[in-house]
């Protein structure tokens, strides 16, 4: 077993085993969800679910589930009613007195409420009281029956309601509401338990309109008529245990097709799409057949379904037996290069369906294998579908990516191990926000993770084998799929969990391959390795001298051990070369093969066993060496800089076979601008052969250089011969051929024939020719690719004149002829004959138009007229009008020469051509606009916000960010605001004021609760804005009452820590402040409150001591508390005399809840007092149930040296099981503390005035120890502490009156 | 009566003759059509072979006669107006007869048919005299089955064509500048002409004119516009693939069943019950009914249903892989 399988504190994971111990107190084992109302026009929703669940601990008396947003009418256990309590701390994260404005200081409030709610920590949003009539029921392990009735108004996350605002039925509006959110997101939808880990099976009822269709995840049963026949009933039931996490809906008015492959398989599609949802899924079936082909397993579900939604939160959702799309994938059979894009997202969903769906995760730090097996085998699909070259260009795309962000920011974490939450060993503190949880993530930051993972996953492949590699997965598959069908029996559910130690350990199982160095390097640790590599060749001793060095001391960045290929190419072959890279040593001496002799003729043999002619003339006389080659398999995470003479990465360009190596190469040479490369790159331009992608960074390159050759450059426009010769007609070069796409079929087809073309690999090959053999009938399935094939040819088509329009003279212009070129090809575009729409070339056209557009002469803040207007620019304008125009008339598909057009008028106005105005993005940018125009708008007026510096532009941003319907189009506007930020915390701006600075924060404290994606997007906006420290804007924070303390304390200790302890007591305080947001006025909500935070509080104290801080004593939890208690009978007050009407909703009709209340008030109140509670609770328990040292294993309850232990463990019973699986005690306190409650309650309020007394005089104590900040706010406060259980009590008459 | 009729008869069959009595006052006018189309009707009805007939009877046919003639006329003059000239053209007619279901290809058969009756000419007829303009070559002959009251030809140089011959131009450079830039042009006077009617929005504040852009107006239901092939669009993948194109529209209809099907159902919840398998069975015809749980028909309610969940939870088989005919 790896030793990943020793972070003793993650989980209480028993040694060796099967592995999972749940961190809640029960288990779930069916779940129904009813939705019986579903409301379009008002937007809401009412329903109830039934949880089934198994105590796993006998005196179990709460139960935590998740639920957001929605209002809780009502909760039965077994049939009767029960008490309980609603606290959401992450509404609010930070307490909004509070005038503290420093990001680091937010962010670790937000992440201890998010773990104040997390599920895998055993929280919840929603504590249940057991009713005491069950508490014998559940000493005896007995099932119980958990019934909440609740609904959900005008949701803001979690379920999205799209209702078009036109006449008709909502069926005929197309109206539809769907699931969707980041990460485990269910809670916002229905009450349950939103974790990956915790599964069970579930039976799913959705009453909707007669017209309308509910799809949902397992089989469905049957649907039903209501009586009064109007609507109907969808039953699903789902017989494979799944995460609530997974669990989706989507309702709407959908167009039924039925995969004609797969029966099993349905498709659903807003209304009047059919025609495009058949053609674009008439490919899913081959994606499901490959997946199972290589997993050797059958998809696990029985049935899949596939819906296209308006509106997407994501492009891709994958949920169990289902997937979620956006409606703006579905293409008709006319576009091309949709094609391929959308196929990737089915592939993607498909592979999330098998790793993600199925097989879940244990817990957020293994979810690394999860996303990198399911974009391991997605990468699989794409290697055979579209070909080796552009899997390996994927690969390298997707390498540089992760490269250049964690270079940028400084790591990615696959497996973050938290020790005992010590904030000091947070693994990622070079971020600014926790990667402790997913909800506390940035999305650029997760989306990289998950390329990352992928990435790591093919590392092992290369180390292990893919057989091997496709044997663990079946394992794991076939070990889940058992499972599944199993009866509930805990430990079996548990195999459908994967965790990064059971993983590992199945490697190590089918391989026999020690793995562990990889696994330390790449998934325990953060970032990437840099090289650098230069070369001397020894000609005495035939020897290449290598020297490689590393720099692991900059952010982002590791040390790398262990072996390295290297790939030389000499002029007798290519030799692979693996060297070892050690601690010291730099250099490398390489043997070579071959001598120098240039003279004899004789062909050059290449990696591929190919031998090719080559011109030597170039090379050095003296070295055999043509090119080197750091790791070209890509088997290191890494950056190489690597310094070769020009030639060599000329012939690297020209002979190389491998796409990687040319487009290395094409990068390299933009340094070398000569006439040499100039004709490698051309040469390369002009090989049919060669890959398009490569030849497509061939165009680029080739701009870059005759721009930098400007001077001496010959001839015409780099490309432009090239581009007559290949696309234009051969009598009158300027005028392009008319386009039909489909003819580069025959094309391709001739050239197989011949055998003149060596396509990229034998399986497009082969597939041709049969292509070619068949009659035309047949042509339908061989389609796609016959497609791909003619879109490698359209790219080349269309891009070249994109990257011509980047020339530029002696002058900085862009050439007259380019101009008049790129205009001739847009008047000439005929697509009368083509079969295929060609709008994405013409988008490209106007891109070309764009990129042509150099600044304005003279721009001497003179006003920008139509007089003064640049004839070249008259005639781009002149085009970009009518093309703009046309689309009103006849839109293109998705809008893309709209979108086009938008970027080009920026491009005019950036330039000072035409006045800068926002106006016309704007009103782009309205919703009711396609999203992609939608998003190109919005990215104009964010750049016009940056460059013009404009208030209202921002403030405009801003509202649409709180404003606007559709969630994907709030969070790109975040993200393209954090990418251009209008400035950055070290510039000077006339826009970074106080008020922004509030407003910002207060959309990441509080007006992005509904979102978790939303609100990390405001983080990271923030960040990039002010950075982690109080911006610098804002005033010195004047000496006021409250937040003085913290400020006070921060000159204290001036370190992070004192943040940190500010940040949880200000997560632990706001949990009274937020339950007035949240609608369930009650009083019971104050008691959660408390509670809740108080067992943040006392998390934090555990935290504290085994940190062993010296900087301030711990904090004690009755410090916190009385703070709380204080701040909630201020809201008690305040809230008193206007919630007595709301108290309908009141879900404590119950007997006891008297006693529930002085049960939470000792419960709060028990730990702070050390000395008296000494024996509280281990008297009080044993004298009412002596039996209880059976259950625990030390009993060392009555040992005083544990009485702190106890009194802490108490009251932090819902923290996290590391922190108890580091003490053998652990389930003993918090047994004895749960059965005292049960007394307490019993003895009522005798002890009120008793406790009462205590803490008040606990909190003096502590006030003086710790020198705590809230003198001022207790005093302040103090007399409401006294009322305390009087006025909790007042407050709940009216509802027991109910 | 008839008979008095059919000898007496006169007048032509077209609309023509009403006009040109035009002089006439009001009564006498109508009169005299009124007449004339008696006379018409009482031969048809000879024709036919009707001895005598009722008043009543012809009143009723004439006047049937009449309104034919004048919707006729009528819709001519529309269709001609349509077309921006004044005078209908005998192609305004015969798609005016078309429209009006009127077969016209059998029209040269019945003018020629040999038991015809010939009718008289008017007796009212002062011809306005048409003033000669200049007259080039004879006149052609009425054919025989026109009677001879009827109006003369125009004059030859009016029907006559000389046709001449040029070489049309072939040079593919021209004919492709030609076609680049008469859709240009077409495109911009369409764009102009929309931005003219409509509202704008300009990219220069002095001036609106030069750049007119037509204001962005959010639509309702956006994805429909962006992502549906335009009629023009979908006109072409017809003509390059009508195979294809009959499948999709073949199972584009489909669903609308259904979902009609399903609305409908609320009353005749029978009818779906029989409807909707032949439905999924005609699908894929040749091969087994699919079966697929959204295709299935929707059950009517049970007359108490308690605690479903339970029920359903522990009721066996409900979990039925059907993958098997897959592949």
């Amino acid at each position: 077993m790896p030793p990943t399988g020793l972070e003793p504190a993650r989980m209480n994971r028993k040694k060796g085993d099967k592995g999972f111990e749940s961190p809640r107190p029960y288990k779930l084992t069916h779940q129904v969800v009813c939705i019986n109302n579903i409301n379009f026009q008002r937007k809401s929703v009412v329903g109830f679910v039934e949880l089934t669940i198994f105590p796993t601990v006998a005196n179990l008396n709460r139960i935590k589930l998740n639920s957001k947003q929605c209002r809780i009418y009502r909760v039965r256990i077994n049939d009767l009613e029960a008490a309980f309590i609603y606290n959401d701390p992450t509404l609010e994260v930070c307490h909004n007195e509070s005038k503290q404005r420093n990001l680091n200081y937010f962010s670790n409030a937000y992440a201890a409420a998010v773990s104040a709610v997390d599920p895998d920590a055993g929280n919840g949003e929603l504590c249940i009281k057991v009713p005491s009539e069950l508490w014998k029921h559940v000493d005896e392990l007995k099932v119980l029956k958990i019934h909440i009735n609740f609904s959900l108004d005008q949701p803001k996350g979690g379920l999205h309601f799209v209702v078009p605002s036109v006449e008709g039925s909502m069926a005929e509006r197309g109206a539809h509401v769907f699931s969707c959110g980041y990460q485990n997101s269910t809670r916002f939808w229905f009450p349950c338990v939103d974790s990956y880990s915790e599964l069970c099976t579930w039976k799913l009822e959705f009453t909707v309109d007669a017209a309308m269709v509910a799809v949902s995840n397992g089989d469905l049963v049957e649907t039903v008529y209501t009586h009064d026949m109007r609507k109907k009933t969808f039953h699903y039931m789902l017989t494979i245990p799944t995460a609530a996490s997974n669990i989706s809906l989507a309702i709407g008015p959908f167009e039924i097709l039925v995969d004609p492959y797969m029966h099993e398989v349905t498709h659903f599609c807003l209304p009047q799409l059919l025609p495009l949802l058949k053609h674009t899924t008439s490919y899913l079936h081959e994606v499901f057949e490959f997946y199972e082909e290589i997993l050797t397993c059958r998809y696990p579900y029985s049935c899949f379904k596939t819906v296209f939604i308006d509106e997407a939160y994501v492009e891709v959702a994958a949920y169990a037996s289902m997937s979620i799309f956006s409606t703006n994938l579905l293409h008709s059979a006319m576009i091309i290069d949709e094609t391929p894009l959308t196929r990737r997202c089915l592939a993607q969903s498909l592979a999330q369906q098998f790793f993600g769906c199925f097989i879940s995760r244990m817990s957020w730090s293994d979810e690394w294998v999860l996303k990198g097996i399911s974009g391991y085998i997605y990468g699989l699909w794409m290697k055979k579908t579209f070909g080796v070259n552009e899997y390996r260009h994927w690969i390298k795309e997707e390498l540089d990516k992760i490269v250049a962000y964690e270079l940028k920011t400084g790591g990615v974490l696959l497996h973050p191990i938290f020790g005992g939450g010590k904030e000091k060993d947070n693994p990622a503190s070079h971020l600014h926000f926790s990667i402790k949880h997913p909800h506390t993530l940035s999305w650029e930051y997760y989306t990289m993770f998950q390329c990352k993972a992928h990435l790591v996953m093919r590392l092992i492949e290369n180390r292990i084998s893919m057989e091997f590699m496709l044997q663990v997965f079946n394992k794991l598959l076939s070990l889940a799929s058992t499972a599944s069908s199993q009866k509930f029996q805990s430990h079996m559910w548990s195999q459908m969990l994967v965790s990064t130690s059971g993983f590992l350990k199945s490697i190590s199982n089918v391989s026999g391959k020690d793995i562990q160095p990889l696994i330390k390097q790449w998934v325990d640790q953060s970032g990437v390795v840099k090289f650098y590599g230069s070369f001397a060749f020894n000609r005495k001793r035939n020897v290449l001298e290598l020297e490689i060095k590393q720099d692991y001391t900059s952010p982002g960045t590791q040390k790398y051990v262990g072996p390295l290929k290297v790939t030389v190419q000499e002029l007798d072959g290519s030799f692979n070369h693996t060297l070892q890279i050690e601690e010291n040593s730099l250099k490398h001496d390489i043997p070579c093969h071959s001598k120098s002799r240039r003279n004899k003729k004789k062909k050059i043999p290449l990696m591929n066993g190919e031998e090719v002619d080559m011109d030597l003339s170039a090379m050095d006389a003296d070295s055999p060496l043509l090119w080197i080659r750091i790791d070209p398999d890509m088997s290191v995470l890494r950056k190489v800089e690597f310094e070769q003479a020009d030639f060599m990465w000329q012939y690297q360009l020209r002979y190389e076979r491998d796409v990687v190596a040319q487009e290395e190469s094409i990068l390299a040479l933009e340094k070398f601008p000569t006439p040499a490369s100039r004709l490698a790159l051309t040469d390369i331009l002009e090989q049919e052969q060669c890959f398009y992608r490569v030849r497509m960074s061939a165009c680029f390159c080739l701009a870059k250089i005759a721009n930098s050759m400007v001077s001496t450059w010959t001839g015409p426009p780099a490309m432009k011969s090239l581009f007559t010769r290949m696309f234009c007609c051969k009598t009158c070069p300027n005028i392009v051929k008319t386009n039909n796409f489909m003819s580069f079929q025959s094309y391709f087809l001739q050239k197989a024939e011949n055998g003149a073309v060596v396509l990229e690999n034998q399986y497009l090959l082969r597939l041709v020719i049969e292509l070619y053999c068949l009659p035309a009938t047949c042509l339908q399935p061989l389609y796609p690719l016959i497609l791909k094939m003619v879109v490698r040819k359209l790219d080349s088509c269309s891009t070249m004149p994109v990257a011509m329009a980047l020339l530029r003279d002696v002058h900085n212009l862009c050439p007259k002829e380019v101009l008049t070129f790129i205009l001739d090809l847009i008047k000439y575009n005929d697509n009368r004959k083509n079969k295929f729409s060609d709008n994405y070339y013409r988008a490209e056209m106007i891109d070309a138009l764009a990129n042509s557009v150099t600044p304005a002469v003279s721009v001497n803040n003179e006003v920008r007229t139509l007089d003064n207007l640049n004839p070249d620019v008259r005639l781009i304008l002149e085009e970009i009008t009518r093309f703009l125009n046309m689309e009103k008339l006849l839109p293109s598909y998705r809008h893309t020469i709209t979108v086009s057009c938008l970027r080009a008028i920026r491009v005019l106005q950036k330039n000072g051509h035409v006045p800068s105005d926002p106006a016309l993005f704007k009103s782009y940018a309205e919703y009711g606009h396609f999203v992609d125009i939608r998003i190109a708008a919005l990215e104009a007026v964010v750049d016009y916000t940056k460059v013009d510096r404009s208030y209202e532009e921002l403030q405009w941003l801003l509202n649409m960010i709180q404003n606007d319907p559709v969630p994907y189009v709030r969070h790109k506007i975040l993200n393209m605001l954090t990418k251009n930020p209008p400035f950055t915390k070290n510039m000077e701006s006339p826009l970074c004021n106080e008020a922004l600075v509030d407003q910002l924060w207060k959309l990441m404290n509080s007006g992005t609760s509904h979102d978790w994606r939303l609100r990390c997007g405001a983080v990271d906006l923030y960040f990039t804005l002010f950075g982690l420290s109080r911006p610098s804007c804002l005033p010195l924070p004047e000496l006021g009452l409250v937040l003085n303390l913290k400020e006070k304390k921060a000159v204290l200790n001036p370190t992070i820590i004192p943040e940190a302890i500010a940040g949880n007591q200000e997560a632990a305080v706001n949990p009274s402040s937020h339950t007035q947001l949240v609608g369930f006025q009650n009083p019971e909500d104050d008691h959660l409150a408390k509670e809740a935070s108080c067992n943040i509080s006392a998390h934090q104290q555990g935290v504290k001591r085994k940190a062993d801080t010296p900087l301030g004593s711990p904090l004690e939890p009755g410090q916190i508390l009385e703070k709380n208690e204080d701040s909630s009978k201020v809201k008690l007050k305040i809230r008193f005399s206007s919630s007595q009407d709301e108290e309908e909703i009141d879900m404590d009709t119950v007997h006891d809840s008297q006693a529930f209340i002085s049960h939470h008030l000792n419960m709060l109140e028990r730990p702070s007092t050390p000395g008296l509670s000494k024996y509280r609770p281990a008297s009080s328990r044993s004298a009412l149930i002596p039996q209880h040292s059976s259950g625990s294993d030390g009993t060392p309850t009555t040992k005083p040296q544990w009485n702190m232990e106890l009194a802490r463990k108490g009251t932090g019973k819902e923290q996290s099981p590391l922190e108890m699986s580091m003490h053998p005690v652990a389930a003993a306190p918090l047994s004895v503390f749960t059965k005292e409650s049960t007394s307490s309650k019993h003895s009522d309020h005798h002890h009120h005035h008793h406790h009462e007394h205590k803490k008040k005089k606990k909190k003096h104590k502590h006030k003086h120890k710790h020198k705590h900040k809230h003198d001022s706010k207790e005093k302040d406060k103090e007399p409401f502490t006294f009322s305390s259980p009087a006025s909790g009590r007042s407050i709940r008459s009216p509802s027991l009156s109910d | 009566m008839a008979d008095a009729a059919a000898t007496a008869g006169a007048g032509s069959s077209g609309t023509r003759s009403g006009s040109k009595q035009s002089t006439n006052p009001a009564d006498n006018y109508h009169l005299a059509r009124r007449r004339t189309l008696q006379v018409v009707v009482s031969s048809l009805l000879t024709e036919a072979g009707f001895e005598s007939a009722e008043k009543a009877s012809v009143e009723t046919l004439t006047e049937m006669l009449q309104s034919y003639i004048s919707e006729i006329g009528r819709s001519a003059k529309s269709y001609c107006e349509h077309t921006a000239r004044t005078q209908p053209t005998l192609s305004d007619i015969v798609v005016t007869l078309v429209e009006m279901g009127f077969n016209v290809d059998t029209l040269p058969a019945y003018a020629k048919r040999s038991q015809r009756m010939v009718i008289t000419a008017p007796p009212v007829t002062n011809q306005p005299v048409t003033p000669k303009a200049l007259t080039a070559g004879q006149n052609r002959p009425h054919p025989p089955h026109i009677p001879s009251h009827f109006p003369e030809f125009p004059d030859p140089h009016t029907y006559i064509k000389t046709p001449t011959y040029r070489e049309p131009v072939s040079d593919y450079q021209v004919l492709r500048e030609k076609a680049a830039s008469q859709r240009r042009d077409v495109e911009r006077a369409l764009t102009r002409f929309m931005a003219k009617t409509g509202e704008t929005q300009s990219l220069f504040k002095d001036d609106v004119s030069t750049f007119p852009l037509i204001a962005a107006r959010p639509f309702t239901i956006p994805y429909l516009t962006a992502l549906l092939p335009s009629e023009l669009e979908m006109q072409q993948m017809e003509e390059t693939d009508s195979s294809e194109q009959d499948e999709q529209t073949d199972t584009e209809n489909l669903p609308l069943h259904i979902n009609t099907d399903d609305s409908g159902a609320e009353k005749e919840n029978t009818s779906v019950l029989q409807q909707n398998p032949s439905l999924s069975g005609s699908r894929n015809g040749e091969e087994n009914i699919i079966d697929n749980p959204y295709l299935r028909p929707v059950k009517k309610p049970k007359i108490r249903r308690k605690k479903t969940s339970f029920l359903l939870l522990t009721s066996p088989g409900l979990h039925v892989p059907c993958r098997a005919d897959r592949r």
